[in-house]
């Protein structure tokens, strides 16, 4: 189809407000009359608050009010589960909000945050993953599983015995990946205030508004109509504005204040308020026949959850599906685990599980090529995905797999010496 | 409390301010110039970056007491939507703008680059850019953008 | 000693939220007077565009230049729920709820304009360079904003609301069969890397990334997902790691906590392939998340091209690529 707009290099209208500093992200708006909330985080992974003292906090001129657990009308929030709490009495992670404090100026709530005393009684906590999913171990969220292990998908292709028999060259290897965080360059803001209509009205940087006015909603008693959020600009997201950072925590200090309330991350709060990237242990061993075909592939995906459910059965449900890497193998056997454990909770990055399955079945790919003796390039091209090939999931791929155009037009950096310096 | 005197976007100014104030707090608190964003608050991100008598400083390391007698260039300061400035202007053209938060704090330090060095090599360019982090561009259009704007000063 | 090898990564990515969620957007959409139209849509732009997508995409159908379209999104007061900014799933899901609320919109100036022209069927009705007329026949024209006021004054109204759904269901839970997302981007990507073998640094020196996109919407924005995904993705590779101590973040600082700067990124050559996509809009599909997965592969496999190790955990450190170096002089003897 001939296009004129579509497909043309239209300058973003955006853009414009951007180089001369016009553009309003949630820290660059203000009411009058507005106060500060600082959270109190805690700093142990795993522990029961026992009594939390906010004299001295109180004390202080210009501290309006010290917010904990017993305030939030309906204590959760999640993108799958409501299984994490606005204002936690029970802490999972260091960095569970335990407090809050709004305060006339951000120093004087800063303040009045360091003078919060909070007596927890510290439980023992696990950060291993492959520890965590043992039957014996006490589960972090009973009302969700009996075991840590939130989410095991099972995905069975073919005949592994078949498989096996056919390979030629069996590579057997454990891949690892890391806890990764977002990073982008905006930290956490919210403004919040209740307007005229008496409607709560939240500004803030989010991927996802209506989600965030549903979760203000409920823990705040609120009609959806009755909550309004509007996005400012977006100082990147890639997955780390999906859940919950301040929004509630601003609007219940709006409510229970009826002033306006303003908060701001630093950047350190930034990395404790919102989800990391999965780290993940993978098992792998694939085989392929003399003929350079995949026959047959056996992987263990082991995903640490962290605290919280967030998108954790969607990010390991993604790893396994994607576990193959784009190529067809007749026989399959995949299995894959999202683990609680007393780690920040991990949740939406950009790749969402496919992120790391990548380093395992490409790894794999040069691996069986090496000892096969062909190319990277000739492995990829025997055995990548085409109209109508079918996945380890069984599904068919009908309409543009144009993969193998795309490996055509990087064939010939290949072909290529590589300089040397 | 102490009173410094500056002068910001060609403005004079006289200011009674908290020596141990930052400059990113003046400028965005005293004078409402919230172009200056704060990412880090460690002299890390470049995303407060102003130009402080000729040099990009990162005005979250800046106290206030430091700023007195100085001339301060935000992104305010320079161009506008009538005749933006032509870094500015590459940045628009070439897509060198995603999400924007660390694009004020770029624009400035290509700027001071281009003023001192008017056509600088790929090496300097990274280099005079390196104080700023981006998340979203992976630098690539931002670096043909700098380039640009210094090919068009020629 | 410095060293160079070239690697391949290949990656293959579902789209939307998947597994039979119901994944769903919606747009409103009005046409104005003077022919200028605004759509109203959930959709947050992150920053990466999807605003000016969504404005090409109404401007193209209208025959209006991209800057005509007044694009508001994510305010929940104003604008319909079109999911979350998230699985790759804007420009795609959101793009085509746009797309058959512009169409639904013009419709009825399309009956109206037939009947004014005499022209038989709507379909003979094209909008284009801001003049509504008779496909092929440029003496039965009229300036669009012109027919528009005419069409309103007739009581006409051209207003809609469209929504669009992927298409997914979900998995079984013993055997994993299914069709989870749809559509599938594909993508492949060259790293050459130089490896200092006393120091254990690499250093990449350039990328080549091609991706499948359907049907690039906005070459210039194709290009910053594929360079910003290529650079999160060496990130990824080679430098960044959360520390942790019993749970407590050990490096929640960007002084110790390393993201590329501009200093770190190689030469990036981005291409794209258009193979349509039929479900996509203008056979558009994602690419947001796609750019960044080939390229740990790519860089992981040129290291080990260039020195001849496999590193297995990310990242891969200096302490890493030495350790490995000096297990294989000894397995050498």
């Amino acid at each position: 189809m001939k296009t004129e707009v579509v497909g043309s290099r239209a300058l973003r209208e955006d853009s414009w407000g951007k180089v001369f500093g016009q553009t309003k992200f949630p820290a660059d708006v203000n009411l009058p009359n507005q106060i500060y909330g600082v959270v109190v985080r805690s700093p142990h992974p795993h522990a029961r608050i026992l009594n939390i003292n906010s004299e001295e906090a109180m004390k202080l001129e210009g501290v309006a009010v010290v917010l904990t657990a017993n305030d939030v009308p309906h204590n959760s929030h999640g993108v799958l589960f409501r299984d994490q709490p606005v204002i936690a009495d029970y802490v999972r992670m260091v960095g569970d909000p335990v407090a809050v404090v709004g305060g006339e100026t951000m120093e004087i709530a800063r303040e009045a945050a360091e003078r919060i005393r909070v007596d927890y009684e510290i439980l023992p906590a696990i950060f291993d993953p492959e520890e965590a999913m043992k039957p014996e171990v006490p589960p972090l969220h009973p009302e969700l599983q009996s075991t840590n292990v939130l989410y095991h998908l099972p995905i069975r292709r073919g005949s592994m015995e078949e498989g096996w028999a056919k390979a030629d060259v069996v590579v057997e290897q454990v891949y690892k990946t890391q806890h990764v965080d977002h990073a982008f360059l905006q930290p956490e803001a919210v403004l919040a205030y209740l307007d005229e209509r008496g409607h709560m009205v939240v500004q803030t940087a989010t991927q996802y508004a209506h989600y965030d006015r549903g979760e203000i909603a409920h823990a705040l008693g609120f009609r959806y109509s009755q909550v309004q959020v509007k996005t400012l600009a977006v100082g990147g997201a890639f997955g780390g504005r999906e859940d919950i950072s301040l929004q509630i925590i601003a609007a219940l200090l709006a409510l229970k204040t009826q002033r306006p309330v303003k908060m701001e991350n630093t950047r350190e709060e930034s990395f404790y308020s919102h989800s990391k990237r999965h780290p993940m242990t993978m098992y792998y061993k694939t085989g392929a026949a003399k003929d350079g075909k995949l026959v047959a592939m056996q992987a263990k995906i082991i995903g640490d959850a962290g605290a919280y459910s967030s998108w954790s059965i969607n990010v390991l449900r993604k790893s396994a599906v994607h576990a193959t890497g784009p190529y067809e193998i007749p026989n399959v056997e995949i299995d894959s685990f999202a683990v609680f454990t007393n780690n920040p909770y991990t949740g939406a990055m950009r790749g969402f599980g496919a992120a790391q399955t990548v380093l395992a079945y490409e790894s794999q790919m040069d691996l069986l090529a090496k000892k096969l003796g062909i190319s990277p390039l000739e492995i990829r091209l025997r055995n990548c995905f085409q109209v109508g090939s079918i996945t380890a999931t069984g599904q068919e791929l009908t309409s543009s797999v144009p993969l193998d155009q795309c490996l055509a037009k990087i064939a010939p950096y290949f072909r290529r010496e590589v300089e040397t310096p | 409390m102490m009173v410094i005197e500056c002068i910001v976007n060609d403005k004079k100014y006289v200011l009674e301010v908290d020596p141990q104030e930052r400059l990113l707090d003046v400028l965005r608190n005293h004078l409402g110039l919230l172009g200056t964003k704060e990412g880090c608050g460690e002299g890390e991100c470049g995303a407060c970056t102003v130009i402080l008598d000729g040099k990009t400083v990162n005005s979250c390391l800046v106290l206030a007491g430091q700023a007195h007698n100085s001339v301060i260039t935000t992104i305010e300061g320079v161009g506008n939507r009538q005749s933006p400035h032509p870094v500015q202007k590459a940045f628009v053209e070439v897509g060198a703008v995603q999400c924007g938060f660390c694009t004020p704090g770029m624009v400035l330090s290509a700027k001071n680059l281009l003023d001192k060095n008017p056509h600088p090599s790929d090496e300097e360019i990274g280099v005079a850019l390196s104080g700023n982090l981006c998340r979203c561009t992976g630098y690539d259009k931002i670096l043909r953008a700098v380039k640009l704007a210094a090919e068009e000063g020629k | 000693m410095k060293k160079r090898g070239i690697g391949l990564g290949c990656a293959w990515y579902g789209t939307g939220y998947g597994n039979g969620f119901p994944d769903v957007s919606s747009a409103f959409v009005e046409i104005h007077d003077d022919g200028s139209a605004t759509v109203l849509t959930g959709a947050v732009d992150v920053g990466q565009g999807s605003n000016s997508i969504f404005a090409q995409i109404a401007a193209e159908e209208l025959g209006l230049r991209a800057e005509d379209i007044c694009v508001n999104t994510a305010d929940t007061d104003v604008t319909p729920d079109s999911g979350t900014s998230a699985a790759t799933r804007q420009t795609y899901n959101t793009g085509n709820a746009v797309l058959k609320a512009v169409r639904q919109a013009k419709s009825r100036l399309l009956i109206y304009a037939a009947r004014e022209f005499s022209c038989p069927t709507p379909e003979g009705i094209e909008l284009k360079s801001g003049y509504i007329g008779v496909k092929g026949d440029p003496s039965r024209r009229m300036i669009l904003g012109d027919m528009v006021f005419k069409a309103r004054l007739n009581g006409e109204r051209l207003i809609s609301a469209e929504s669009s759904t992927a298409r997914s269901t979900p998995v079984d839970l013993t055997t994993g069969q299914g069709a989870p997302y749809w559509p599938y981007s594909f993508g492949c990507q060259a790293a050459e890397v130089e490896v200092d073998t006393e120091t254990g640094k690499v250093k990449v020196l350039k990328v080549i990334a091609v991706h499948d996109v359907g049907k690039a919407l906005n070459p210039t924005q194709v290009e910053g997902q594929i360079a910003g995904g290529v650079t999160q993705g060496i990130g990824y590779a080679l430098l960044e790691e959360l520390e942790l101590q019993k749970g407590m973040i050990k490096n929640p600082a960007f002084s110790s906590y390393l993201i590329p700067t501009a200093l770190d990124v190689p030469k990036i050559e981005a291409y794209f392939v258009e193979e349509a996509e039929e479900s996509g809009p203008y056979g558009a599909k994602g690419l947001g998340e796609p750019a960044m997965l080939p390229t740990v592969a790519a860089v992981i496999n040129a290291i080990d091209d260039a020195v001849g190790v496999r590193i297995t955990s990310l990242p891969a450190t200096p302490e890493k690529i030495l350790q490995a170096l000096a297990e294989k002089k000894e397995e050498l003897g």
